[in-house]
């Protein structure tokens, strides 16, 4: 029964305004409203290398173990990531923090190339596979005062750069890639060896490391590298390891290289006027343009009328470079993303730029940075949008299926993608959210 | 209609009885043109009783725009409009701060939200994400082999449209004006509703961190037909329909052919 005071019909419009007028306000978010930085992985889990144990090992009775993340899924992390790299099942995430602890690891860890993580249920013995990302411990002489600049991955070991404390290497040598002498049947699991390099030209400014290589680049434009030869990766002039870093000649003598670029066998790098010089494995055309033979051991330039290069990614079978116009130009074996026709190419071809969102409607879209994971290609756009493609290893290109991609895709991110990293079968991406 | 000269009555060859030629009294069978006494207009009556109007995309009662319409024969090509999927033009014009039952300023008020850290910066990394997002579903919903070489061009082309059944998918969306609380968009989309649209203001709303509801859905283009195509209320006359019609023929047809 209705009360006697209440009004009888539908409220008037007066009464509505009045109550609209009335209504509290809510503030869901006020003037310094921040952006917050996320990290994003997806692809194969079981190595550990996303970061979430219990994709491995479910917590709770209703979870299954996830063998592949297919989309982007965010990485709770203690620290604004700032350089994240992706190795051979492994990934290391590092903040430019002050802090005692800079970088993380997680993943493989069979040969300490995440440092030694030390077994909580046997204090002697390290972790194989870690499956959270666990502190790195660098033996810093002023770890409150040095900032880590960039890490790098390879295959079973890693690079951190530093800004005044040079370069620290760690994980398997057998090669000489991490820059110290190879002993015999040297025990690379559990060990807590990790070296430091510090004689070069000048500060050293990028390390990227190849697949069994180091790459080590300096502010005067040299580039150094060590490791394992036979590919002539190493650029020396020879085709045996060397285990000290060693400034490289040929093509880039005296040129001023700003950008350095390896993940396979194959390495490309940028001089500051635009040109591209490349060294290494050509079995699969990556300098066929230059030469015959399928390995070069020496830089050569590589003679594109593609117009100024702005950055070069190497992936194991396909290259990759970015001109300063903002177009994509692939070449190499492998799903190189013109379609599935477009196989193998020892020349340059362009993507077209309408496939990454450019059209009349959007015309000021460009590429902003191109990645290469071993058969996977990644490229940002300056809008932060994360396009990739080619071989769907495990799920290691986000798209949410399980087919290989031959033209650039979209990566669904909630958020502005500021940088990814790109490995053999997962992907880590360093997010803004809105 | 039934005004405008009609048909001429069809003609039949008889054979009339007529005097001949020469004596009198014999008649003779000549042939003759005769109009059939069938097609007399007394006969026959007014052309038009009815007129079939067929409609084309839907249109709301609270939005306004362009309203496709079919008159007769022009029906047919209706259908065959509609299998070309092609785009839509809206301005949708938003208001933030408020958010209603039905999304639009004319529903029950659910909140009222602070908006003053809005900036069409933001707004427009928002739209940007829509685009994105839906350019995938555009990609996904079309049903072609991605493998495919010519999946590949079609996409080099921009062509890749869904043609057959799809959830509303949103081709381009762009902020034409901004000032707050009030900012306005265009959007251009397949297989969608105007409510769907509304329902799209509400949750850039709900991505700024804020509220809004939308005020304003007009159509401005239904394919080939544009608002300069589109007939006022005060030019709902004979005259101007039959103009229009006649205008816009060669368009459709070249659309039709280009398309099916």
């Amino acid at each position: 029964r209705r009360g006697l005071s209440v009004a009888a019909g539908p409220p008037s419009t007066r009464q509505l305004r009045e109550a609209e007028e009335a209504a509290p306000v809510f503030q869901y978010a006020g003037k310094a409203a921040r952006r917050k930085d996320r990290v994003f992985v997806w692809g194969f889990s079981y190595s550990g290398a996303l970061g979430i144990p219990s994709f491995v090992k479910p917590d709770a009775s209703w979870k299954k173990p996830r063998r592949i993340q297919a989309t982007p899924y965010c990485l709770e992390t203690d620290q604004k990531i700032s350089s994240a790299a992706c190795g051979y099942g492994f990934t290391l995430l590092a903040s430019n923090t002050r802090d005692i602890t800079k970088v993380w690891g997680m993943g493989l860890n069979k040969d300490s190339q995440l440092g030694f993580q030390r077994s909580r249920r046997d204090q002697t013995k390290g972790y194989e596979y870690v499956l959270e990302p666990s502190p790195v411990p660098l033996p810093l002489e002023k770890p409150q005062q040095t900032r880590v600049l960039q890490v790098s991955c390879g295959r079973a070991h890693s690079l951190i750069l530093t800004d005044n404390e040079g370069v620290f290497t760690m994980g398997n040598n057998s090669y000489g890639q991490c820059g110290r002498k190879v002993v015999e049947d040297e025990i690379y699991s559990e060990s807590h060896l990790i070296h430091q390099l510090k004689e070069f030209d000048s500060r050293v400014v990028q390390v990227v490391c190849g697949q069994d290589h180091s790459l080590f680049r300096t502010k005067k434009g040299a580039v150094y590298a060590c490791g394992w030869g036979a590919d002539g990766q190493t650029g020396l002039g020879h085709y045996n390891i060397t285990d000290v870093p060693t400034k490289l000649h040929g093509d880039i003598a005296g040129v001023n290289i700003i950008q350095v670029s390896s993940y396979g066998d194959c390495c490309l790098a940028v001089s500051d006027e635009g040109d591209v010089f490349g060294w290494g494995n050509s079995e699969y055309l990556q300098l066929a343009s230059v030469t015959e033979t399928t390995q070069v051991n020496v830089p050569r330039h590589l003679p594109f009328k593609i117009g100024k290069v702005k950055e070069a990614a190497c992936g194991g079978t396909g290259n990759a470079v970015l001109t300063e116009e903002g177009n994509v130009f692939v070449w190499g074996y492998g799903i190189l993303g013109k379609g599935p026709n477009l196989m193998e190419t020892a020349v340059p071809e362009m993507i077209p730029p309408s496939l990454f969102g450019w059209s009349d409607f959007s015309p000021d879209i460009r590429v902003a940075h191109v990645r290469c994971g071993l058969s996977q290609f990644a490229a940002l756009t300056n809008r932060g949008e994360l396009f990739v493609w080619g071989k769907n290893l495990r799920g290691c290109l986000g798209t949410g299926r399980k087919e290989d991609q031959y033209f650039p895709w979209r990566v669904t991110v909630p958020g502005e993608v500021l940088d990814v990293a790109c490995g053999v079968d997962h992907m880590v991406s360093m997010v803004r959210s809105f | 209609l039934n005004a405008a000269p009609g048909r001429a009555p069809r003609q039949r060859v008889r054979f009339l009885p007529a005097p001949a030629p020469g004596g009198g009294g014999a008649l003779e069978l000549v042939a003759a043109r005769v109009p059939v006494l069938a097609d007399h207009p007394l006969v026959r009556g007014p052309r038009f009783r009815k007129l079939k109007i067929g409609a084309g995309h839907r249109l709301d009662v609270k939005a306004s725009g362009v309203f496709v319409l079919g008159v007769g024969h022009g029906n047919k090509l209706l259908t065959d409009l509609y299998n070309c999927h092609l785009t839509k033009v809206y301005t949708v014009g938003g208001l933030f701060g408020k958010a209603t039952d039905d999304f639009s300023d004319t529903g029950n008020l659910i909140e009222k939200t602070t908006f003053d850290h809005i900036t069409r910066a933001k707004l427009e990394r928002i739209l940007a994400v829509i685009q994105g997002t839906n350019q995938k579903a555009l990609l996904m919903y079309s049903n072609i082999d991605m493998k495919t070489q010519e999946a590949y061009e079609l996409a080099v082309k921009g062509l890749i449209r869904p043609m057959g059944k799809s959830p509303p998918i949103i081709t381009a969306i762009r902020c034409l004006q901004f000032a707050l609380p009030e900012f306005q968009l265009e959007i251009h989309c397949l297989h969608e509703t105007q409510q769907y649209l509304r329902k799209m203001v509400h949750e850039i709303g709900l991505e700024l961190k804020s509220s809004a509801v939308c005020t304003q859905v007009r159509r401005i283009r239904d394919g080939v037909f544009t608002v300069d195509d589109a007939l006022p209320r005060t030019q709902w006359n004979l005259q101007s329909i039959q103009e229009a019609i006649q205008n816009c023929q060669l368009k459709v047809e070249t659309e039709l052919e280009k398309t099916l």
